[in-house]
């Protein structure tokens, strides 16, 4: 449990646009085991997907820009990495499936070349080895008939079977980590269920570490073994899955829960919603971000940004309000 | 593919038709006296020479008839010789070229496939190249510059642009001439030493191996294919930009950088191909239009091809001329199309398996 896959720490990435700078990540850190699943889920608009693609170094420059922070993979930070060393962490040691299987596959492109791409770059294959690649990994993700299917077009593939060959693309050269960019959002639920149980099964046959970013919490519960919660470009929260659900502490977490409809749910309960809207950062918060919209507010809320605080092992907070009272009024 | 060609060859006829019956019925507007006197140069002197050539080739038949007999031809009464037909490649006489139409627009062809083929080719290849360079440093200095550059271009008249080249490069340095070849390289390719092969005079002279004449009506290309290249460059190069900004946008840009692929090969292999599909219509047609002869261009620097040939024509109040380029010119931009159209599915799967 000691060593540590994949440390992001105090990452800040901002984009310049005509109306202004927007801070979008404003001091990430978290921390990947191997082998772990960690979940990461916000609304939209949270900087999850943003904090992402910038380890990676995939944010568009301009407008974005990383200004701070470190992201070691392996006691290297892939931040200060020249483009030729990035790349080779890129699907090499981590993977990334996003969300719309639609539109993150290029359309004039067979899915064979697509898929196996990958393997030419990183592993020197010749297409024809990278092609016989590609059809056991299709097929490891499900996909009937592989070897008919490489000639044809993304837009001839559903959407669920297109979500697969994304995985699929993603794992193709057995990389450590993979990282999934709400990549069920698109789906309908029943092909939901389907590629997570996919995942899953992926994950104790090739042992990669997961990062999963969704804003659908349910889905979490039964994937991930630790949760980290963002909220304006923060981590607000971070804890072991059983516990967040058990105990969720800051008041953002609450609500997130209150809103979601439980089978032990005493008949009848209304689900809550969180008024307001989640913050657009001009300028990097001086005050707690969630402040505006929390019912727990204090004074210090305004005046301070809390950061994140260990309130039980393993359970990080980022909230000035006293767990007691946040209790009392759950 | 293939049924995909058939299906836009099947097409073909329909379009056709419907191309013939506009043509027909813009001819259908003159009346029988008008059109027999195309064809009679001193009507006063000969009276009844109008009625007779009315008579001879039943211009005064029902529409449908005289339709049907200008596509086929219709049979001499006399001789049993079938005269005319579009079908047979008989477009009428052209007064201004004092030969069949067919034939003249036979003889202006070559200098207008050459002059397109030399603006054409590098036109579009240049165009393309400068919209991707403009559109992947895009809002820095190079893109500025070629905005610039074709704002320019795409703002200032042929007429304009064409006279201020002739105006320097020739009246001022006498470097290119207009026309098509000099007096004395016209003397050689019309002797009998010299084989035309296909008419296209910079082919044939290297084709004969004369380097000399090549050199002759290269400088005579010069200056019309600059003035077309760069006007339409322009044009080639803000579809190009802007279509390719567009790709570059696309979710599928950051998968394939998040595949770990160089710069390079994300540009060529997953943006160009699909920036490239606006830009093929867009190039394409601007072909078949240089093909169809540029009558301005043409007039300018007195360039003997289907351009200046049209506009003689039209001055001359030559209609059976006029009509039958506009015959000409339609079949090319529907053979056009059709290429465009195999080159879309081609190019975009979605389109050639839809």
């Amino acid at each position: 449990m000691s060593d540590i896959l994949l440390s992001i720490e105090n990452l800040e990435t901002c984009f310049r646009t005509p109306e202004g700078t927007i801070h979008a990540v404003n001091g990430v850190s978290m921390k990947l085991e191997p082998g772990e699943t960690l979940g990461i889920v916000g609304e939209s608009g949270c900087g999850k997907s943003v904090t992402m693609l910038s380890i990676l170094g995939l944010i568009p420059n301009p407008p974005g820009k990383v200004v701070a922070g470190k992201a070691l993979y392996r006691g290297q930070d892939l931040l200060k990495m020249k483009d030729s060393e990035i790349r080779h962490v890129r699907c090499s040691e981590i993977g990334m499936v996003f969300q719309d299987p639609l539109t993150y596959f290029n359309p004039v492109l067979t899915i064979g070349r697509q898929v196996s791409e990958p393997l030419e770059v990183h592993r020197s294959l010749s297409h024809k080895e990278a092609l016989d690649q590609t059809v056991e990994m299709l097929e490891l993700v499900g996909i009937p008939r592989p070897k008919e299917r490489l000639n044809d077009y993304p837009h001839q593939f559903s959407g669920g079977m297109r979500q697969r060959v994304m995985i699929a693309m993603a794992l193709i050269c057995s990389p450590q980590i993979l990282i999934a960019d709400e990549p069920t959002t698109a789906l309908d639920v029943t092909i939901q269920a389907q590629i997570v149980e996919l995942v899953k099964s992926l994950r104790d046959r090739l042992g990669m570490s997961i990062i999963w970013i969704t804003h659908d919490l349910s889905l979490i519960a039964g994937l991930a073994q630790r949760m980290a919660v963002m909220y304006g470009g923060f981590v607000i929260e971070e804890a072991p899955v059983e516990d967040m659900y058990a105990a969720p502490q800051h008041p953002y977490t609450l609500g997130l829960l209150g809103s979601l409809p439980r089978l032990d749910d005493v008949q009848g309960r209304k689900l809550v919603s969180i008024e307001g809207l989640p913050p657009v950062l001009f300028k990097k918060p001086t005050s707690c971000p969630f402040a505006e919209r929390c019912n727990f507010r204090i004074e210090r809320c305004n005046l301070e940004n809390p950061s994140l605080r260990l309130v039980d092992k393993c359970h990080r907070v980022a909230c000035w309000v006293n767990p007691e009272t946040r209790r009392e009024n759950q | 593919m293939l049924t995909y060609i058939i299906r836009r060859l099947l097409l073909l006829p329909i379009i056709l038709t419907s191309v013939t019956i506009l043509i027909f019925a813009m001819m259908s507007l003159l009346t029988p006296y008008e059109r027999a006197s195309l064809y009679v140069s001193d009507i006063p002197k000969q009276s009844g020479a109008l009625e007779g050539i009315i008579e001879k080739y039943g211009l005064d038949d029902p529409a449908p008839v005289q339709y049907w007999y200008w596509l086929v031809g219709r049979t001499d009464p006399e001789t049993g010789e079938i005269k005319g037909g579009v079908l047979r490649g008989n477009l009428g006489w052209s007064k201004t070229g004092k030969g069949d139409v067919a034939e003249v627009i036979g003889r202006r062809l070559p200098a207008t496939i050459e002059l397109a083929l030399w603006a054409g080719i590098p036109m579009i290849a240049i165009g393309v190249w400068l919209g991707v360079l403009s559109a992947i440093h895009h809002n820095r200095l190079i893109d500025q510059l070629l905005r610039v550059f074709s704002i320019v271009g795409y703002s200032i008249p042929v007429f304009v642009f064409g006279l201020l080249v002739l105006l320097i490069f020739y009246a001022r340095l006498d470097w290119f001439p207009p026309g098509r070849l000099s007096d004395w390289a016209a003397q050689i390719v019309q002797s009998n030493n010299f084989t035309s092969y296909t008419r296209m005079y910079t082919v044939d002279a290297l084709l004969n191996g004369r380097l000399d004449i090549f050199w002759d009506a290269f400088i005579h290309l010069v200056l019309p294919v600059i003035t077309l290249a760069y006007l339409n460059w322009a044009y080639l190069l803000r579809v190009t930009r802007s279509s390719m900004l567009d790709i570059l946008r696309q979710d599928y840009m950051t998968t394939a950088r998040a595949k770990g692929l160089i710069e390079n090969v994300v540009i060529r292999r997953h943006a160009l191909p699909n920036a490239l599909i606006p830009v093929v219509t867009v190039g394409a047609l601007t072909l078949i239009g240089l093909l169809n002869g540029v009558v301005i261009t043409e007039t300018v620097f007195n360039y003997p091809g289907m351009g200046s040939f049209l506009s003689e024509a039209a001055l001359s109040l030559d209609v059976v001329s006029v009509l039958g380029f506009t015959l000409f010119a339609s079949f090319i931009l529907v053979a056009g199309n059709l290429f465009v159209d195999v080159l879309y599915g081609a190019i975009d799967p979605r389109i050639r398996l839809e």
